[in-house]
């Protein structure tokens, strides 16, 4: 029973009980098996095998490589019940990105970060860090 | 011969490039790839491409359908064997399909399933060794998209046209979805059911389709107006 410390084990009073007999047996049997796995295969596995594949996956399937929708559609109310599973899925593709919709665009804050530093920067010592319109001197 | 991502590739060929990522991060290889104990070689000939981060494989022109675990495909039940059904999927296999794989299916109440019938359904087995076995249910046991297509049209073509007008950036679906009502399942095993209100529409889906095979983003877009004009009566 030792040797698996990560495994909750009922405790040897307990498995020593009439009722307990087949839960022991079990347990026992299982230890065995993969004790015994490990010493049977030893001299025929070696590091090498085992770290053969090294970083690469193999993936017999193009699902996993190209970019694809659902194969099943509908359009236009043909079939009212694929429909509402596509917008459920849309809904679902569609929520983090609402979330994360920006208030200033990419353009618009380069532009008055822009501006900001050259006005700001030039009388600035490096030891102020400005933070907005306060600033400290 | 070394090879390079997007070039073209034959079989045989290898890829230092793959090899060189490899020993510091995970990769994947896609179809068309194997490794080596000497690096990495291609198996099927097509062009090389990759997507980031650090997947690749090679794209290639097939119409044989080779089962793999997790694809939606398109069958045909050909024979009821008891507890299962025999799926002609297109493979070098027929594929079963369990009748208690089907939403709320259980031994007494069975699918409602004849031989001849369509179904969508997925691939939960597909071994090299081993007959592959379909599902009609998720793993919550629903149905979802999956399960007999009733009436409708069914036609074969190639995996690539498939995995063509089922990339997020083919404009297809996105010219033909508001022009007339239809619907369409198309399996990865190269295999595309649609159905429409009337024949001429239902043809001119599949027309479109067919028809996109060798054609660019914006001859796609052109060519489905084209259909949709004559369809509407304005050119005959």
């Amino acid at each position: 029973m030792t040797g698996l410390p990560k495994k909750v084990q009922l405790p040897k009073s307990v498995l020593d009980m009439k009722f307990m007999k087949k839960t022991k047996e079990r347990i026992e049997k299982e230890i065995e098996n993969t004790q015994d796995h490990d010493s049977l295969y030893a001299n025929i596995i070696t590091h090498e095998m085992r770290s053969a594949s090294g970083n690469f996956i193999s993936e017999p399937s193009f699902i996993f490589c190209e970019p694809m929708i659902e194969g099943r559609l509908s359009f236009k109310g043909m079939n009212p019940e694929i429909e509402r599973l596509m917008e459920l899925e849309n809904a679902k593709n569609e929520k983090p990105s609402g979330e994360m919709d920006k208030d200033v665009s990419d353009e618009v804050l380069a532009r008055k970060m822009e501006a900001f530093n050259k006005r700001k920067r030039p009388q600035d010592s490096p030891k102020y860090v400005t933070i907005g319109n306060k600033r400290k001197k | 011969m070394k090879v390079a991502v997007g070039e073209v590739v034959l079989p045989g060929d290898q890829c230092e490039e793959i090899s060189l990522v490899g020993e510091k991060s995970k990769v994947i290889l896609g179809p068309g790839l194997r490794k080596e104990v000497d690096g990495i070689t291609i198996t099927k000939a097509g062009t090389l491409k990759k997507r980031s981060p650090n997947t690749y494989w090679v794209d290639n022109y097939q119409k044989r359908y080779i089962p793999s675990r997790g694809e939606n495909v398109i069958g045909v039940v050909v024979q009821k064997a008891g507890d299962i059904f025999r799926v002609d999927v297109g493979g070098s296999c027929s594929a079963s399909l369990s009748y208690l794989s089907f939403e709320g299916a259980t031994k007494k109440n069975r699918p409602k399933v004849n031989i001849g019938d369509v179904v969508y359904a997925k691939m939960l087995v597909a071994s090299k060794d081993m007959e592959p076995e379909l599902v009609c249910v998720d793993s919550h046991g629903k149905k979802g998209r999956l399960g007999v297509l009733e009436e409708g049209f069914v036609f074969k073509c190639s995996l690539n046209l498939v995995r063509k007008i089922l990339n997020p950036e083919c404009p297809l679906l996105n010219s033909l979805k508001n022009e007339w009502p239809f619907e369409l399942a198309a399996g990865l095993n190269g295999r595309i059911w649609i159905k429409a209100k009337t024949m001429r529409e239902t043809i001119a889906v599949g027309n479109a389709i067919l028809g996109c095979e060798y054609l660019n983003t914006d001859e796609i877009k052109s060519m489905c107006t084209n259909i949709a004009s004559i369809l509407a009566g304005h050119v005959s």
